[in-house]
């Protein structure tokens, strides 16, 4: 499984659409999702590169940001706004506070569903 | 983060011009707090991220507000350091060259003006990202194909105002630039080639107007800020073919650059080709520890350990032909023909054809590759050394063996990938390390400053550097004494007076804070 991701990551991904395409028609999706889709989605959707950095950090358990029930919304605006390990700090330019804390009661939802 | 001030600057005096700022595009886009102006640091510094930390930030939206903030940043005297989208990873991100500047934040304007898919461009402005181009082509089913650099997080215009490049047949991304706006330092509003008629048509078809042709100007300098670009794109080909093959010692690449180049010069192979070190498959899909405990740079044994295991190459490429299937056909048996002529290693073929696949095809953005800076774990980073070699491959070993010792003196492990064209060769080396590791970053600082001298005395330099080596590699530009600065420089001053625009970037410096040239 790993190999096929790296290898897809390495070739030309003929006919592949874009992790933010999939944002952009996420249908019924909610907005805190479409913009998590949008703005984390190509990092931290599955196969996605934060998801493997994760995975080796945190266990496979933990690697997939939507599914994690223990994200409190003042470590996911920290790690946004400061950048953790490896990952690049958000301006409030590419993401706005109210958009960040839409993305924020989004992952913080990941109880209920 | 300490507030740290430009030259000669007051804090008194950047609060004034900040609210000015702020009568422009209102107090939500000045961006003033201790965390915003860390949003603007560079994450994978090779050293104290202060050396060029930004004192605010401001965020226009239109082309006219561009134009307010500019004249009042003359009035006020301070510096600005135009971005697109921040994503120059490797090379400073969004950070200023010279500490205190107030980043110019242009990711608000993100509109795509204009596809045209009869004549092949589009039209962009700097805060357009490659997801965002892609997805308007795909939803779109427009037959354009993007050019899609190993980052594909970062704005379209600019990656290619840095000459960033890809694989492909318009991979030279620069080279794709057609047409442009332009805010010039005082605040004036230019447009270049056909587009400077008020009702030019032909700005983003024809390259050079009449007259001299500006365009070039504003990439890799600070002469304006770029609101506007024309961009040619590849039209989608009826089919491709991929020949792929893998070499098993590092010497190979020697013959392979005498092969490729004569055959990208003829244009049977119309892109650059990418020759990718085994490090490249080990950095992107595991960490040093899976490998390796030892100190210095690793042992040639376990290089040959992530071979066997990720079934690579020592050099690994793939070629592409584009186009009908029956000229790939025939391009492809002269290839095979060139290659026969100097090895009896097999290539792995595919085929790709629109009409059998039903999509449009062509790369989508991607950033795995930004993987590699998990290497070592924790707070990694990576800086690219990437000189400009003649396509000759006895000169292009030696360039390998000279930079693979040099890596190894300064224990950080090699990986190394060669693009190849025709008059070219650019020898990307990544230098990866461990940001909390003092002792390391002290090492990549003095694995760096040894190879740009090497390379200078080869008669090589770099294509493109990170902020911390801007001046330390312009200064190999030094022929009648450094003559190309002076020119540089003279023009910076004369549309410049008050060196508001990007100081120090790539080397020029404006008359007011020429002093700094060599700092940070």
């Amino acid at each position: 499984m790993r190999r096929a991701v790296i290898l897809r990551a390495a070739v030309w991904l003929l006919a592949l659409p874009t992790l933010a395409a999939q944002g952009a028609h996420a249908g019924e999706a909610t907005v805190g999702q479409a913009l998590f889709q949008r703005h984390c989605g190509i990092c931290h959707l599955k196969g996605g590169t934060g998801t493997f950095m994760l995975g080796r950090r945190l266990g496979e358990q933990n690697a997939l940001l939507e599914t994690r029930k223990d994200l409190a919304g003042d470590y996911v605006r920290a790690a946004v706004r400061n950048g953790i390990q490896s990952m690049p700090r958000f301006s409030r330019v590419e993401l706005p506070d109210a958009d960040l804390a839409l993305i924020v009661q989004y992952l913080g939802g990941a109880q209920s569903r | 983060m300490k507030l740290i001030l430009p030259p000669g600057l007051s804090e008194r005096g950047l609060n004034r011009a900040l609210d000015a700022f702020a009568g422009v595009t209102g107090r939500e886009w000045v961006l003033r707090t201790d965390e915003d102006r860390e949003t603007y640091l560079d994450v994978y510094a090779p050293g104290n991220e202060a050396s060029h930390a930004p004192s605010a930030a401001v965020a226009p939206a239109t082309t006219e507000e561009v134009q307010a903030i500019v004249r009042l940043a003359n009035e006020h005297h301070v510096p600005l350091w135009p971005i697109s989208r921040g994503k120059n990873f490797g090379y400073g991100g969004a950070a200023p060259r010279m500490p205190g500047c107030v980043v110019l934040d242009l990711g608000r304007m993100k509109r795509i003006l204009e596809v045209n898919e009869r004549y092949g461009y589009c039209v962009v402005e700097p805060g357009v990202g490659f997801y965002d181009l892609h997805e308007y082509l795909q939803s779109r089913k427009l037959p354009l194909w993007l050019s899609v650099p190993g980052n594909g997080w970062g704005s379209v215009m600019g990656n290619a105002l840095e000459r960033g490049f890809s694989a492909t047949p318009y991979g030279d991304h620069g080279a794709q630039i057609c047409g442009m706006e332009v805010v010039l330092p005082g605040g004036e509003l230019l447009r270049t080639g056909m587009g400077a008629m008020s009702r030019g048509t032909t700005g983003p078809m024809f390259h050079h107007g009449f007259g001299p042709s500006w365009d070039q100007m504003f990439v890799q300098s600070n002469y304006g800020v770029v609101t506007k670009m024309g961009m040619w794109l590849m039209p989608a080909p009826e089919a491709t073919l991929s020949m792929s093959m893998k070499l098993p010692d590092p010497e190979d690449l020697g013959w392979l650059v005498d092969v490729l180049a004569p055959l990208r010069l003829r244009g049977i192979v119309n892109h650059i080709v990418s020759v990718q070190g085994c490090m490249a498959s080990a950095t992107m899909s595991s960490q040093r520890k899976d490998w390796y405990q030892g100190e210095g740079a690793l042992p040639d044994s376990v290089l040959r350990a992530i071979m066997a295991k990720h079934d690579v190459g020592w050099w690994n490429f793939t070629l592409r032909l584009y186009g009908d299937p029956e000229v790939n056909e025939a391009n492809a048996r002269l290839i095979q023909k060139a290659f026969a002529a100097r090895t009896t290693l097999p290539f792995t073929i595919a085929r790709w054809s629109r009409a059998e696949s039903g999509t449009i095809g062509g790369p989508a953005p991607g950033v795995f590759p930004l993987q590699i800076v998990n290497w070592h774990g924790g707070r990694g980073g990576h800086i690219g050394f990437s000189p400009v070699l003649p396509p000759d491959g006895k000169l292009v070993v030696e360039q390998l063996r000279l930079t693979r010792q040099r890596f190894r003196e300064a224990g950080i492990d090699y990986s190394g990938t060669f693009y190849i064209s025709g008059r070219h060769v650019i020898n990307v080396n990544l230098i990866i390390y461990d940001r909390d590791n003092a002792g390391m970053t002290q090492r990549v600082r003095g694995l760096f400053g040894a190879l740009v001298k090497d390379s200078a005395a080869a008669g090589y330099a770099e294509y493109r550097t990170h902020l911390s080596y801007m001046d330390e590699v312009a200064a190999t530009f030094d022929f009648n004494g450094h003559a190309l600065r002076r020119l540089n420089e003279t023009v910076k001053d004369a549309l410049d007076p008050n060196g508001i625009l990007a100081p120090g970037r790539n080397g020029i410096w404006p008359a007011r804070y020429r002093g700094q040239r060599g700092t940070g």
